[in-house]
């Protein structure tokens, strides 16, 4: 089963604008929390990833965990223009929780 | 242990002892399949570490442009020279299967050449953004890919330890001490059966030797 889908970026306008030249499309929200709104949409099965922001992520992070156990779309987190980074990571290893039980030390050195 | 409810006979006891052969094959299927699971996880995740870092780099370095853009022609004047783009369908999705795992693989279509906005009104610089935004887009794709299906992994560990741990501690002993306990009431019967008839031997003994 193949399907032809589309790819969305959620984020605030700095950080999505330039995703619009590559085709993707890009959903700019002034608030994270706006995010809500379009969530729906985003998720009905038109989009096989959706790339969001770290701010987003953190003010719809309940949403986001709803769609974790669908093969698409793929929620993966970005980190925004002039944010830290870190919570992708973050993400992962929730997942990495979910599967050992415990939460496993993030080895550095590995890769 | 709660035991299950079973009339203590023979055939219920043979019937325990089958089910209890066959769930003890199911645990020792499903053990397989969580160990096979555990060690794809955690070969993907080391894996996916590197190249997150990767694309959190390359995102860093176009942001940086876009930014420098921005401050050159303006919110607004980078806001207009962007909307010209149009969002495509880019993503053929097909399924694949790890470990009956359902994970989607992405395949991305060429992605269009950036332009439609004045190369006058616009700082050079931003042409650089969007070169770097177009070189980390595949990155992106293929860590959202794994991503997800480090996800899916996840959950589908996460289900099959419930169940190796459901029959491990809770239908695999409660099957063994049914059993057991039918095996005692079947034994006890028995001796039970057995006194008697020799009592019954004694008395007609006794009998016989009375008559006499």
């Amino acid at each position: 089963m193949s399907q032809t889908l589309q790819i969305a970026v959620v984020g605030d306008t700095t950080s999505v604008a330039g995703f619009r030249q590559l085709g993707f499309e890009a959903v700019a929200v002034e608030r994270p929390e706006d995010a809500r709104g379009q969530w729906a949409r985003l998720m009905g099965g038109d989009y096989g990833a959706v790339f969001v922001t770290e701010p987003v992520y953190r003010a719809i992070e309940d949403l986001v965990a709803e769609s974790a156990d669908r093969p698409v779309p793929a929620v993966t987190v970005i980190p925004a223009a002039g944010s830290t980074g870190g919570l992708g990571a973050a993400k992962l290893n929730r997942a990495i929780e979910r599967a050992l039980g415990t939460s496993m030390p993030v080895g550095e050195g590995e890769g | 242990m709660p035991q299950m409810r079973a009339n203590p006979n023979r055939m219920e006891l043979l019937k325990l002892r089958r089910r209890g052969d066959v769930a003890r094959r199911g645990h020792k299927l499903l053990k397989d399949k969580l160990d096979e699971l555990m060690k794809e996880f955690q070969g993907r995740i080391g894996a996916n570490r590197k190249l997150r870092a990767e694309v959190e780099a390359g995102l860093a370095r176009a942001f940086a442009r876009l930014a420098m853009a921005r401050a050159e022609a303006g919110r607004s004047g980078l806001a207009t020279a962007l909307l010209a783009g149009e969002p495509a369908s880019l993503l053929t999705v097909t399924e694949k299967s790890v470990m009956s795992v359902r994970v989607p693989v992405f395949d991305l279509a060429p992605l269009p050449e950036p332009g439609g906005y004045s190369l006058a009104t616009t700082p050079a610089v931003l042409d650089a953004g969007l070169a770097y935004l177009a070189e980390v887009a595949p990155k992106l794709l293929e860590l959202a890919e794994r991503e997800k299906a480090i996800e899916l992994l996840a959950a589908e560990i996460e289900r099959t330890r419930r169940r190796v741990n459901a029959l491990e501690y809770v239908l695999i002993p409660s099957i063994d001490a049914t059993a057991r306990s039918i095996q005692m009431k079947l034994d006890e019967a028995e001796r039970g059966n057995l006194t008697r008839l020799m009592k019954v031997k004694d008395m007609i003994a006794q009998q016989e030797a009375d008559g006499r």
